[in-house]
């Protein structure tokens, strides 16, 4: 009892906000209780069983989920559904072959942008119109923007929480008392947690030297990764001319499924071929010598650059693909004399899409079930499967990047990517449960979700808004079909309608808007140049804080090692003075004052204590 | 989650500042011992549930610190909980809770014998906890020796909250890692 009342004064005393603070998490905390619902429990189990790493996956998958969602709704609400009042009737015929392969019965369903009324839609003769084309231009518009400014807060709140200083992150001690995951549940990955950090503990100890390896070694090193950096490269060139070569080919047969498969079998071969040059270098590095042990700090640092290279190579190959087809798209199917160009893309894409789905849940089955499989039956050292978050991840930005180039040519695209996702996180969930391990090394989640979420914004949603915004300037639509037949390019509607309003006088201000800040170069760059200023300014401002932060780290180094210096001279001083009421006399000797324990830094700080508390100085005048 | 209506004055009910939203923990935590908890809590019932009913909770169960979390959050420091040290645990474990706030808590469960400061005999029981007991003694010294040299920044032999705050900087996963899903 009397501990509480002695603990319970302390947490008054010491930090009365805390209590307040405590309140205010309890509000939120219920609050955000019920809006977590979708999937709650699920999320707890896969949390609990496999750690925090996993769960990063599913979190992103949800993440994604809701994009998708959100668009589904606003294009559903705002294009669709006014289109069903407008519809002509459809003549084809259903056959089931439409699903594969997304031509046919659906070329003539609010599926694809091809069947969108240019009309202003009304009801009734004087009625309250609605406008098809500017509706189509400003939901997509509005919806990339609300995309685009979601992605660019929950990107800079994200690498704020977890700001990545890379230097400092190899700390033992951090890594001891802050990476416990509690999380974790389940009482057989508890102890499995307990085990790995038990193993990395007793290693690190037994074998600290750093390795060094011979010149012939590192030479052979070298040229692995050369090599491994020449093949991935090869054969995402192969990759690309290959679809760029079969999509000229395929022009004239468009509903040739076959070849749109072929077209995504290429490149997933290459990734798994990458990926199998990926893993006989790692194994070459750490195994290829049986004799040395590696540290744990040596096999992270490993398995990171590892991690970084095998990201790199995928990203580079998925970045080309892309670029390719947008490429093949925008300047041929375009530019090509066919009715529709707008819904052969859609089309393309609706297959792309598919064939990606196909492949995510065969790679499921392979990687995860076969592999278990043969890990438990077969070949026994390979053991169970852990699950490939990286590999995971990246082929859900592919499928998002695709479905956001989609909206535009296909709107209910989202709808059709949005049931995927379910497919795909209750596959991947059973996948998980039956057939892998949790993770044994350390996977720094909060900073791999940081980045993905980088990936998500920079290459995949800046290269999407750049092909729409090509798409919407530059090319001209098709004659025949869809909500913007008969104009020079899309982005003519809405020029076309601004000047419809300037001949009111009450939306002058529109106009205004319109003449002298959308469409004005001098505004652009004003603003541009203005935020140059400004992330300069803040730029100086993080360094001044940094320099000030080593400042201050070394005030607190000299601070103590002052004190324990004084200590140290009131002690000899103290033998001086007893030993001179002895009788005995003491050679006069200089003190030399050695740090505590030989820490490079800290001694090095000390030699050159530009800025001693003005306590010490005095304090040292006072003995000496 | 059951058809019964949970009764709280107002005056508690805004000093909570949510409706039938808390609920969910409550539930949680009367679940524990439907015997003891009453429904009605307008009249403030001093009800404590003991140690052993907090720590059989599935999300704590397999955790080697749940005793250390029970007794940091109880009133009476023996790991005995009223709603309210309840309700604080999981609020300070759940995804809302700033870095410093929980950096705060987590000091104080690896404190283990309450002193401020975690010294060398708090960092061999974390570690012991942390590896079943599985490192041999000279192991668990070596590894309290480095990690009292790497985060001591004022020399004195133990770490002190801000050592630890300095420490939490480097691992961006503390947020995510130290958190419980209810």
């Amino acid at each position: 009892a009397s501990m509480s009342t002695r603990e319970r004064i302390k947490a008054i005393q010491k930090m009365p906000e805390t209590m307040k603070k405590k309140r205010e998490i309890r509000n939120s905390l219920s609050e955000h209780f019920h809006q977590l619902w979708l999937w709650h429990k699920t999320l707890k189990i896969i949390g609990g069983e496999f750690g925090t790493s996993v769960l990063s996956y599913f979190i992103f998958l949800k993440w994604l989920l809701s994009f998708n969602i959100f668009s589904f709704l606003i294009n559903f609400s705002f294009i669709t559904v006014p289109q069903f009042i407008a519809a002509e009737p459809n003549n084809l015929s259903f056959t089931g072959l439409e699903l594969l392969t997304g031509a046919g019965y659906f070329q003539q369903t609010v599926l694809y942008y091809g069947f969108y009324t240019n009309a202003t839609i009304s009801k009734t003769e004087n009625g309250a119109s609605y406008n098809m084309q500017l509706a189509y231009i400003f939901t997509v518009g509005i919806y990339f923007v609300i995309c685009l400014l979601i992605l660019l807060f929950s990107m800079a709140k994200s690498f704020c929480r977890n700001f990545i200083n890379p230097q400092t992150y190899s700390g033992n001690a951090s890594k001891l008392l802050c990476t416990w995951d509690f999380n974790v549940t389940n009482e057989k990955a508890v102890k499995l947690k307990q085990k790995n950090l038990s193993t990395q503990e007793g290693l690190t100890d037994v074998n600290k030297e750093v390795q060094n390896f011979s010149v012939t070694e590192r030479l052979v090193h070298i040229l692995l990764h050369l090599g491994a950096w020449a093949a991935s490269l090869g054969i995402a060139v192969a990759a690309c001319s290959g679809v760029y070569f079969l999509s000229i080919n395929n022009l004239e047969v468009r509903t040739d499924f076959a070849a749109c498969f072929w077209r995504r079998i290429f490149p997933h071969g290459c990734l798994s071929y990458t990926k199998c040059k990926l893993w006989s270098v790692r194994s070459n590095m750490t195994n290829g010598h049986p004799t040395i042990v590696p540290s744990r700090e040596l096999t992270q640092q490993l398995s990171v650059q590892l991690l970084v290279l095998f990201l790199c190579r995928n990203i580079i190959l998925k970045i080309s693909i892309i670029g390719i087809l947008c490429y093949y798209w925008l300047d041929i199917v375009a530019e090509s004399k066919s009715q529709c160009w707008e819904t052969l893309i859609g089309q393309d894409i609706y297959r792309l899409i598919l064939v990606d789905f196909i492949f995510c849940l065969l790679g499921s089955f392979f990687g995860e079930f076969l592999r278990r499989i043969i890990g438990t039956t077969v070949c026994v050292s390979l053991g169970v499967p852990e699950f490939d978050i990286a590999r995971n991840v990246l082929d859900l930005i592919y499928a998002q990047t695709l479905t956001w180039i989609g909206i535009l040519f296909s709107p209910l695209l989202p709808g059709i990517q949005m049931i995927s996702f379910f497919i795909v996180f209750y596959t991947k969930k059973v996948s998980l449960m039956k057939n892998c391990q949790p993770p044994r090394q350390v996977w720094r989640a909060a900073q791999m979700t940081t980045f993905f979420m980088f990936l998500l914004f920079f290459p995949s949603l800046i290269g999407v808004l750049s092909v729409i915004a090509v798409t919407v300037w530059r090319l001209k639509p098709s004659e025949e079909c869809g909500p913007f037949r008969g104009l020079s390019s899309m982005f003519a509607a809405v020029s076309e309608w601004i000047k419809i309003l300037e001949n009111y006088t009450g939306s002058k201000w529109v106009v205004w808007i319109y003449n002298n800040l959308i469409t004005s170069e001098l505004f652009f760059f004003i603003l541009s140049i203005i935020f140059l200023i400004i992330t300069y300014l803040y730029w100086q401002i993080i360094e001044g804080r940094k320099t000030m932060v080593k400042l201050l780290r070394n005030q607190i180094v000299n601070v103590s090692s002052s004190f324990s210096f004084i200590l140290f001279k009131t002690q000899i001083q103290d033998v001086h003075q007893k030993a001179e009421t002895v009788g005995f006399a003491v050679p006069g000797r200089k003190v030399t004052w050695r740090g505590s324990r030989n820490h490079d830094e800290k001694t090095h700080h000390l030699k050159e204590s530009s800025m001693p508390p003005y306590s010490y100085v005095s304090l040292c005048l006072y003995i000496t | 989650m059951g058809n019964k209506q949970t009764i709280f004055t107002p005056e508690q009910l805004d000093a909570y500042q949510v409706q039938n939203k808390l609920n969910g923990l409550f539930y949680r935590y009367r679940d524990l011992a439907p015997q003891l908890v009453p429904l009605d809590y307008t009249d403030k019932p001093d009800v404590t549930l003991p140690y052993e009913l907090i720590g059989s909770m599935p999300e704590l169960k397999d955790n080697p610190f749940r005793q250390r979390i029970a007794e940091v959050f109880s009133e009476d420091g023996d790991g005995n909980m009223t709603l309210d040290d309840f309700l604080d645990m999981f609020s300070v474990l759940s995804e809302m809770a700033p870095r410093d706030l929980k950096a705060y808590y987590a000091f104080k469960i690896y404190d283990f014998n309450n002193d401020d400061y975690i010294c060398k005999s708090d960092l061999e029981k974390t570690v012991n906890k942390l590896t079943r007991n599985e490192l041999t003694p000279e192991e668990v010294r070596l590894v309290c020796e480095k990690v009292i040299y790497e985060a001591d920044l004022d020399n004195d032999g133990k770490l002190s909250l801000e050592d630890f705050q300095h420490m939490i900087i480097r691992a961006p996963d503390f947020l995510s890692t130290f958190h419980i899903r209810i």
